[in-house]
C-alpha cells in the first residue's frame, strides 16, 4: 500500500451487523478505506427502524447515513447454499463484524473457531450487548438498556433526579468506536504476527469504561460519586439557564473571581438590589459553591428576560464562557455549518448529509463517500472479485434460492 | 509495539490510554507539578479532606483523582519540565524513540522538528468548558427531561468519548506507519467529535424536519422503551415490535386496559400511545425487585436491564466473571476491583497501577543513556521533578 492511499485500503471486512452497533462500527472503517460487504437477506429484514423517510427500496433515512460507502450481497443464511457462501466470503475476508446474540454466528456454522480453521489471519469482531461469556452472556440488549446498565443514566442528572438518559444511539457509537480501535490494533499486530484474532468485544464493557472512573471511586469508597447535573467541582457557578422563548437555554462556567465580578455586573445591570458584584459571600470559589442555588436564581432571573443569543453575546463580550444551546437545526442552518457533516450525491434524494470523520490525516486520503447499496446491489460483484466465482457457477447459485 | 508519548488532557489521556490498553509503551508526560488530570475529581480516599486540599502543592491529592487512576493505568510517568531548556532537549530526545505522540498541549511548535517522517503526531483539540461544548455541539438539546432543564452528560464522559475517536485515528495512523514506514501528523477537534453524535437527529431533521427532543430516559427508536422504577431502583424495557411480540409483552404484563385495546399492537398505534403504554407499564412493574424483573423480562426474551449505579458496577458479576475488573493490590487502599478497560480485556493486556508522579523519571532517563548525575542535574535546575530518583541499580 501507498502511504497516500487511505488507511485501511484493500482491507475486505465483511459486515454480518443488524440494527446499529455493527453497521456503524464498519462504516468507521469504511470511512477509513475498507471495502465492506454488507451480508443481507430479505427473508430476515433489520429491525424495523422508525424513519420519517423510506426510500421504495426499503432503505430509510438512518439506513442511507449508516451504511454508506458499503456494498451489499444477498444472502439467505439460513440456507445451507447461503450459508456455504457467507463462509466462503467470511474465508477470503480479512475482518468479520457481527453483533448477533451469542452462540448465534455457531449455529450458521460461521463461527470464529470454524472460520480459523481456513483462514488463521482472520480478524473476527463479535459485539452483542455483554459479550460471549459470562452470566448474562444470553441477555438481549437494546441501546436503552445499556445506557441504563452501564451506569450513564445514574451519573447524569442531579442528585434525586430520576435516571436520565440521552436520546440518541449513545451506546451503539460507543461500542462501534472501541470495536473500530481493537480492529485496526488487530490488523497492525497481524502484520508481525501474521496472526488474526477473535475480538469479543462486549457493548456494555465499553460504555462502563466511559465511566470508570467514578466506578473506581465508588469502589474505594464504598459509595456513589455525587451526581453534579450541570455543576462543576472546579467552575462556580455553572449551569443552563432558562432564557426568553420556548426551551431556550443558555450554558454559562465561571471560571475565575475576575469572570464572576464580570457576570455579576453584567447580572446587575437594570436588575434588583441588591446587587451581586458587591456581595461578600460570593466573592470566592468556595462561597460560590455554597450559594450556587441562590447564585443560580438571580442569574436566572436575569436571563428569562433575553433571547439565548443575547445572554451569549453579552457574556461572552465580558470574556465569560458561554454558549446558548444548539439544537440539530443550528448545526445544519448555522452560518457557520457544522464540520461535522458534509454533502453527498445520493440518487435517491438528489443529495443528503452525512456524517463525515472527526479528524483529520496529513497524508493518509480519505476515500469520498458514496450511497448506501440497494439491497443484494453487489452479489454477482462480490463474488466474483472475492470468490472468483465463474458466472455459470453464479447462476447456479442464484437457481437454489439462497442469494435472496 | 512502539512506544506513545502522552501530553493529553481528559480526552488525550483516554486515547493513550487504550492505546496501554493495545500494548503500547506509554509514557505520561507530566510537568513537575502534575497536571489537570491529576487534579480532577471525585478523589479516593477521604474525599473531603483530598478535595480541599488538592492545590498546586498538596502531593497525596495529586495520587488520588479517580480519573488519573483509570486514565493513566498501564502508563509510565515522566516529569519533565518543557518549559526549561534542559528539560526540551530530554523531551525532543524521547520524541526521538517514539511511534507516537498524543498531545492536547500546545507545545512550541517552532522548536518541535518536522515530526520524523516515521512519527505520528495526534493533536487533540480539547474544550476547555465542558458544559458550554456540550451546549454548542447540540447534544445538551438531546440530554434531560422533557419540559425540564437540559443537562451535560456526567461524568465528563464526553472527554472519553472524544478520546475514542483519537484513539482511532491515531490507530489508523500507526497501521499505516506499519505497513508502509511513513508517519503523519493527525488533527482530532473535541467540537467536530461531539456533533458526529447528533447524527440521528440530522438525518431526521433534514430528511423531513423532525425535531429530535430530549426525553428523559425513554427511548427515541423504539415506542416502547424507558427507564420505570421498581422496588429498590429503576429498570429498563425496551418492546421491539417485531410481528407477535406486542402480544407476548402483554401476556407477561397482564394490564387490563393494555389487553383491552388489541390496536396497540401497531408500530403506529404503540408511538401514539407510548406515554400511555409506559405509565401502564410502570403501575405494573413497581411492585418487583430489580433483579426479578429483569430476569423474569430476559426469560420472555424482552431486552431488560437494571439501571445501575457506578457503586453497582463495582461488584457487578458479569464484569468480574468477564475480567473487565480484575482485583488489583492498592498500597493504600488494599485490594480493590480495577477496571482494566474493554480493550484490555479483550486482548488479554495486563494493565499497571496508574504510576506515581515522576515515577519512571530515573529508568526513562536511563533508557535514554542518561546517568545518576544527569538526572541530579536536571532535577537541581528544575528541569525535572523531584529528586534524582530512585536509580536503585539501574545505572548503566
Amino acid at each position: 500500500m501507498r502511504p497516500d492511499h487511505p488507511p485501511l485500503s484493500r482491507i475486505r471486512v465483511l459486515d454480518f451487523g443488524h440494527v446499529l452497533a455493527a453497521p456503524f462500527c464498519t462504516r468507521l472503517l469504511a470511512d477509513l478505506g475498507a471495502d465492506v460487504v454488507r451480508v443481507e437477506s430479505s427473508r430476515h429484514p433489520d429491525f424495523p427502524w422508525p424513519s420519517s423517510y423510506r426510500h421504495p427500496d426499503g432503505r430509510h433515512a438512518s439506513y442511507l447515513n449508516t451504511n454508506r460507502n458499503k456494498r451489499s450481497v444477498s444472502i439467505d443464511l439460513k440456507h445451507p447454499a447461503g450459508c456455504d457462501v457467507a463462509r466462503r466470503l467470511a474465508e477470503a475476508a480479512d475482518v468479520v463484524v457481527e453483533n448477533f446474540s451469542a452462540g448465534v454466528m455457531d449455529r450458521l456454522g460461521l463461527g470464529y473457531e470454524t472460520l480459523r480453521a481456513a483462514n488463521p489471519r482472520l480478524v473476527f469482531a463479535s459485539m452483542s450487548g455483554y459479550g460471549h461469556s459470562g452470566p448474562r452472556r444470553d441477555w438481549t440488549s437494546m441501546n436503552m438498556n445499556l445506557q441504563g446498565a452501564a451506569g450513564l443514566m445514574q451519573v447524569t442528572g442531579a442528585e434525586g433526579d430520576p435516571p436520565t438518559a440521552i436520546s440518541n444511539s449513545w451506546n451503539d457509537y460507543i461500542g462501534g468506536l472501541h470495536t473500530c480501535y481493537a480492529v485496526i490494533g488487530a490488523l497492525t499486530d497481524r502484520e508481525t504476527t501474521g496472526a488474526g484474532i477473535h475480538l469479543d468485544m462486549g457493548q456494555f464493557e465499553c460504555s462502563v469504561s466511559m465511566i470508570a472512573p467514578l466506578l473506581l471511586f465508588s469502589a474505594v469508597t464504598g459509595r456513589n460519586p455525587e451526581r453534579m447535573g450541570n455543576r462543576s467541582a472546579r467552575f462556580a457557578p455553572q449551569g443552563v439557564y432558562r432564557c426568553a422563548g420556548e426551551d431556550q437555554w443558555c450554558a454559562v462556567s465561571v471560571h475565575d473571581d475576575a469572570q464572576w465580578h464580570a457576570l455579576a455586573e453584567a447580572v446587575d445591570e437594570g436588575g434588583p438590589d441588591p446587587r451581586l458584584a458587591g456581595e461578600v459571600r460570593f466573592a470566592t470559589l468556595p462561597g460560590r459553591r455554597r450559594h450556587h442555588d441562590e447564585i443560580d436564581e438571580r442569574i436566572e432571573a436575569w436571563t428569562r428576560g433575553l433571547e439565548s443569543t443575547e445572554v451569549e453575546a453579552r457574556l461572552r463580550r465580558a470574556g465569560i464562557s458561554a454558549s446558548r444551546m444548539r439544537r440539530v437545526q443550528d448545526l445544519v442552518e448555522d452560518g457557520s455549518p457544522s464540520r461535522a457533516y458534509k454533502r453527498m450525491a445520493e440518487p435517491r434524494v438528489g443529495s443528503m448529509l452525512t456524517t463525515a470523520l472527526p479528524f483529520e490525516f496529513s497524508a493518509s486520503a480519505l476515500p469520498p463517500a458514496t450511497p448506501a447499496p440497494c439491497l443484494g446491489q453487489h452479489t454477482r460483484e462480490v463474488l466474483r472479485e472475492w470468490l472468483d466465482v465463474p458466472e455459470g457457477e453464479l447462476t447456479e447459485l442464484a437457481g437454489t434460492g439462497a442469494l435472496v | 509495539m512502539g512506544r506513545v508519548l502522552d501530553l493529553g488532557a481528559l480526552a488525550g489521556a483516554y486515547a493513550a490510554r487504550l492505546l496501554a490498553e493495545s500494548g503500547h509503551d506509554v509514557i505520561r508526560m507530566e510537568p513537575p507539578g502534575g497536571d489537570a488530570v491529576r487534579r480532577t475529581g471525585p478523589f479516593l480516599g477521604d474525599a473531603s479532606r483530598l478535595e480541599d486540599a488538592s492545590g498546586p502543592g498538596d502531593a497525596s491529592g495529586l495520587e488520588h483523582g479517580a480519573f488519573h487512576r483509570f486514565l493513566n493505568a498501564g502508563k509510565r510517568s515522566f516529569s519533565l519540565n518543557l518549559d526549561s531548556a534542559a528539560g526540551w532537549r530530554v523531551f525532543l530526545e524521547l520524541v526521538q524513540t517514539a511511534d507516537a505522540v498524543v498531545t492536547s498541549r500546545r507545545l512550541p511548535m517552532d522548536q518541535v522538528p518536522p515530526p520524523r517522517a516515521n512519527l505520528v503526531w495526534t493533536d487533540v483539540e480539547e474544550a476547555e468548558d465542558e458544559l458550554c461544548a456540550y451546549a454548542r455541539s447540540g447534544l445538551l438539546s438531546l440530554t434531560g427531561h422533557r419540559d425540564g432543564r437540559p443537562m451535560l452528560m456526567g461524568g465528563q464522559i464526553i472527554y472519553l468519548a472524544t478520546g475514542i475517536q483519537a484513539a482511532v485515528a491515531t490507530a489508523a495512523a500507526l497501521y499505516v506507519l506499519q505497513r508502509t514506514g511513513q508517519g503523519q501528523h493527525v488533527r482530532v477537534s473535541m467540537q467536530d467529535c461531539l456533533e458526529t453524535f447528533v447524527e440521528q437527529a440530522m438525518v431526521e431533521y433534514t430528511f423531513s424536519g423532525t425535531r429530535t427532543e430530549r426525553r428523559g430516559n425513554r427511548g427515541t427508536i423504539t415506542a416502547v422503551s424507558g427507564a420505570l422504577p421498581c422496588k429498590d431502583g429503576h429498570w429498563v424495557v425496551s418492546q421491539i415490535n417485531r410481528p407477535g411480540r406486542w402480544e407476548k409483552f402483554v401476556e407477561w404484563v397482564q394490564d387490563p386496559e393494555l389487553m383491552a385495546d388489541p390496536s396497540l399492537a401497531s408500530d403506529d398505534a404503540q408511538r401514539e400511545n407510548k406515554d400511555f403504554i409506559m405509565d401502564r407499564v410502570l403501575a405494573w412493574s413497581k411492585q418487583f425487585t430489580k433483579s426479578d424483573i429483569v430476569e423474569e423480562g430476559q426469560r420472555r426474551r424482552f431486552p431488560s436491564s437494571p439501571v445501575s449505579t457506578p457503586l453497582d458496577l463495582a461488584r457487578d458479576p458479569q464484569l468480574m466473571a468477564r475480567g473487565y475488573l480484575t482485583e488489583a493490590e492498592d498500597p493504600r487502599f488494599g485490594r480493590i476491583p480495577f477496571p482494566r478497560g474493554a480493550v484490555a480485556r479483550v486482548r488479554d493486556q495486563e494493565i499497571g497501577p496508574a504510576p506515581a508522579l515522576g515515577q519512571h523519571d530515573a529508568e526513562i532517563l536511563a533508557e535514554l543513556g542518561y546517568s545518576r548525575a544527569d538526572h541530579r542535574r536536571l532535577a537541581e535546575t528544575g528541569a525535572i521533578g523531584g529528586d534524582e530518583g530512585d536509580w536503585g541499580t539501574t545505572e548503566p
